[in-house]
């Protein structure tokens, strides 16, 4: 059996101390191989190290509102600290109906068709155990968040990939009709796309909708940032004719509300879909953070006012960032959502990705993320980074500032 | 489209549970069945959590220091050294630090040893990842571990023994309730099988802090050569009253916990932020607090089983740790477990749990199937961890019973 990057270091030290005892290695499950140490575990560290401007987590360092955060201590304080029900807080399950409804004006039914998670990271586990049996086929669109990955070849899954290419990562119509065939299980989409801001239009979202209807294909999307939909309106497939019926949409709190580590995220699906998600969620984490799901319920009711200035606040940072990355050389593809943008980092003549990040980070003093871990070929990505924009405007002009200064083109 | 579903998520089947509670909540009964406390998280836990989330502990994170003050704890208390840089996973609850447990190390095919009766959650994951749940069953009344029927379930395919020290609980399905507490000798002879068959063992310890009778909660992991292979699991829930927080950890040798971290980030990503702030706070708390937990519910153990012996029961076994009583049905009383749970609610407006959904039939359990498993259904599970008016409450209501049907609950025969 292979060993797992992240075994092998504490395996090399267990032989060098006792070599009688056991080799605990073969204890340790196959399906590790996929499970390392994250690159932005690893790129924080070195960040720290050098007092780096960390443009490459995605979380903000501003924090949420005031309102939802109020909620919560209020959840507190009225001894909401129990066990909410498994699969939501009855009143939480309403509002994200309520908003769902209001965003694409599908009416679904909160006690059978929602489950509440400790974000969408659970919500992408929980559809995967729940309705993925090992040996079936998924489709996965590359460059992709690194969990879809991880958490398929928990459930045993046979995964194809089409890798989505600069400069507008459109989806390539012919490769994905000879992709999905009878044997295609499940297609994961994320829109609006993170890395690459990509938001599927309703073209994409309609071919791949027929292609799914004809083959009899369950659709998993991903819509975390759908309220960071700067370039054209967010579109859930669930909306599409015939689409509710087979889509399992996930989204969550943290990125709208910027409370990323609340961690409530929440699965839509028809009562069949929804029954798998819960089971698997129920062995998972069993139920969510309870008073975080009573502030969550008010958030999602919160007016159109507070989307609207969400969205007037991330486009200046945009701006702040994408002017600042074509003045000092870069080549920027255009990003139509979420708080991420991709580069091509070639012009400054580093051998790979995760080299100029590197670079970046000891010379410059910014953190970009290298985009090859988001593909199964690395070498997809290894000419291209990700920026976020997720950090007030102070921090994007000094990141900007630094690398105006100390990036030369070469 | 019902062949969506998993093979794994369609062997789940709704528990009678589900229509009890549903039962339970149209009468308004007293709520003995759900195990989580109805009285206040501490104080200064809510607050140094309201101090968390107002100082901006809102992104994702993890906070280091618990695994520090983890580390301390597990060497005050059982003598075991853990490096809190490598050992330990922070994750969204036991249930979470159980499934990245599983997952890390359970393939295809993989058996794996539960203890009957025990909470459903584990077998469910067990499946999920692939592995085969064998049981092995207690002996009742005291629950006490036969090593023969132990020995005869392992195989060369056995991978793991999981160890439901104290019972665990879900308030909407079944586990184990006993309140037993695995005596030193059962665990040398757990212990000894897992270093002869090179087994992991995982513990749910959740209960740790919850022991009566001056009994000492002794971990596996501190048992001659167990340390190397046992995933202790554990959580804020029990010990601090706030089972709605979800912090939970694993801790183990470093490339277990490598492993189930791995998993961990791709399963939740994270534990909630501020209540992980808020556990440094938790885990800091003086003896006196852990000393105080213990009498308390010690004393509400003490009323539970006076209470519940008023009405009939025998109880052979007072639970030695956890908030479970789990009583045999009066002799005379002939239905099964599920209708006398339907009368105590109908009847005293009193809710409690029927013992059945926590056993399950196995393969090894012949001798069981020749005896007879009758005595399956002849348990209720009653719930302590209830402020005093709560159970003043419930004795009340159980007291007129006992005097309108004479301790002869439904009084009808079979």
């Amino acid at each position: 059996m292979a060993s797992s990057p992240a075994v092998k270091d504490a395996v090399s030290n267990q032989n060098n101390s006792n070599q009688s005892t056991q080799q605990p290695l073969q204890h340790v499950a196959k399906r590790l191989e996929k499970f390392k140490t994250t690159i932005f575990t690893q790129m924080s560290s070195l960040a720290i190290k050098h007092g780096a401007i960390n443009l490459g987590q995605g979380f903000p360092n501003f924090d949420g509102p005031e309102f939802v955060k109020e909620a919560a201590i209020q959840a507190i304080k009225d001894g909401k600290s129990q066990y909410a029900r498994g699969y939501g807080v009855p009143d939480f399950s309403s509002a994200i109906a309520e908003r769902f409804k209001k965003d694409t004006g599908l009416v679904v039914d909160p006690e059978k068709e929602i489950t509440v998670t400790s974000g969408c990271t659970e919500a992408i586990a929980a559809t995967m155990l729940g309705l993925i049996n090992p040996g079936d086929e998924v489709i996965l669109f590359a460059p992709f968040y690194d969990s879809y990955e991880a958490t398929l070849s928990m459930a045993g899954a046979k995964i194809k990939c089409i890798t989505l290419r600069p400069p507008d990562f459109s989806v390539p119509i012919d490769e994905l009709k000879s992709a999905i065939t009878q044997d295609t299980r499940a297609v994961l989409i994320n829109t609006p796309h993170n890395p690459t801001g990509k938001m599927f239009t309703r073209e994409e979202l309609s071919t791949i909708a027929s292609l799914c209807i004809e083959n009899d294909v369950l659709v998993f999307t991903d819509e975390v940032y759908d309220k960071l939909a700067f370039e054209m309106d967010h579109i859930s497939m669930a909306s599409l004719p015939g689409m509710y019926e087979r889509t399992v949409t996930l989204n969550s709190l943290g990125k709208t509300f910027s409370l990323t580590g609340w961690k409530i995220g929440w699965a839509i699906a028809p009562p069949h879909l929804t029954w798998g998600v819960r089971q698997a969620h129920s062995f998972l984490t069993f139920a969510t953070s309870t008073p975080m799901q009573w502030a969550a319920a008010v958030a999602l009711r919160a007016p159109e006012s507070y989307y609207d200035e969400l969205k007037r606040d991330y486009m200046a940072k945009k701006e702040i960032l994408v002017e600042g990355l074509k003045a000092v050389g870069f080549k920027v593809f255009p990003s139509s959502g979420t708080y991420f943008v991709v580069v091509d980092h070639t012009p400054f003549s580093l051998e790979n990705d995760v080299a100029f990040c590197e670079y970046l980070i000891k010379e410059v003093g910014v953190v970009a993320i290298p985009t090859s871990v988001f593909y199964l070929n690395p070498e997809d990505g290894k000419n291209l980074v990700r920026f976020t924009f997720c950090k007030d405007e102070g921090t994007l002009r000094a990141a900007v500032d630094r690398m105006k200064e100390k990036l030369k083109r070469k | 489209m019902e062949q969506k579903l998993s093979s794994a998520a369609k062997t789940f089947t709704p528990s009678p549970i589900q229509e009890l509670s549903h039962l339970a909540q149209r009468s308004n009964a007293i709520n003995l069945a759900e195990g989580f406390p109805d009285f206040p998280a501490p104080s200064h836990l809510k607050n140094a959590a309201i101090s968390a989330i107002n100082s901006d502990f809102n992104q994702y994170r993890h906070v280091q220091g618990i695994c520090d003050h983890l580390a301390n704890i597990m060497k005050e208390m059982h003598g075991l050294d853990f490096d809190p840089r490598t050992d330990m996973a922070i994750c969204c609850g036991q249930t979470e630090a159980f499934a990245a447990a599983v997952f890390a190390i359970i393939d295809q095919g993989d058996e794996v040893v539960l203890f009957d009766p025990s909470y459903e959650t584990y077998e469910g994951c067990i499946r999920m990842a692939g592995g085969i749940p064998v049981y092995v069953a207690l002996e009742p009344p005291h629950w006490t571990l036969d090593p023969e029927r132990f020995i005869n379930s392992l195989t060369a395919r056995t991978k793991a023994v999981i160890l439901n020290r104290l019972t665990n609980m879900k308030w909407h399905s079944p586990h184990n309730p006993t309140g037993k507490v695995f005596t030193k000798d059962e665990l040398e002879t757990i212990a000894g099988a897992c270093r002869r068959r090179d087994c992991i063992a995982i513990t749910d310890e959740v209960y740790e802090h919850i022991t009566y009778d001056n009994m000492k909660h002794i971990s596996l992991a501190s048992l001659p050569g167990m340390q190397e292979r046992t995933i202790i699991t554990s959580s804020l829930s029990k010990t601090f009253s706030v089972t709605g927080w979800r912090v939970g950890w694993a801790i183990a040798p470093a490339f277990f916990a490598s492993a189930i971290r791995n998993i961990h980030v791709k399963i939740t990503d994270s534990a909630p932020a501020p209540f992980q702030e808020a556990a440094l706070t938790a885990l800091r708390s003086p003896p006196e607090y852990f000393e105080k937990l213990r009498r308390e519910y010690e004393s509400k153990r003490d009323y539970i089983v006076q209470m519940i012996e008023g009405i009939g029961f025998q109880i052979k076994f007072k639970p030695r740790g956890a908030f479970f009583l789990f009583a045999e049905l009066p002799e005379n009383y002939l239905l099964s477990d599920v209708e006398y749970v339907k009368e105590l609610i109908k009847q005293a407006g009193v809710v409690a749990v029927p013992g059945c959904g926590f056993f399950h039939t196995t393969l090894s359990t012949e001798k069981l199937s020749q005896v007879g498993c009758r005595y399956q259904k002849r348990y209720v599970r009653f719930a302590f961890c209830k402020s005093s008016a709560t159970l003043a409450a419930a004795a009340q209501k159980l007291a007129e019973l006992s005097d309108a049907m004479g301790c002869d609950i439904g009084g009808k025969n079979a």
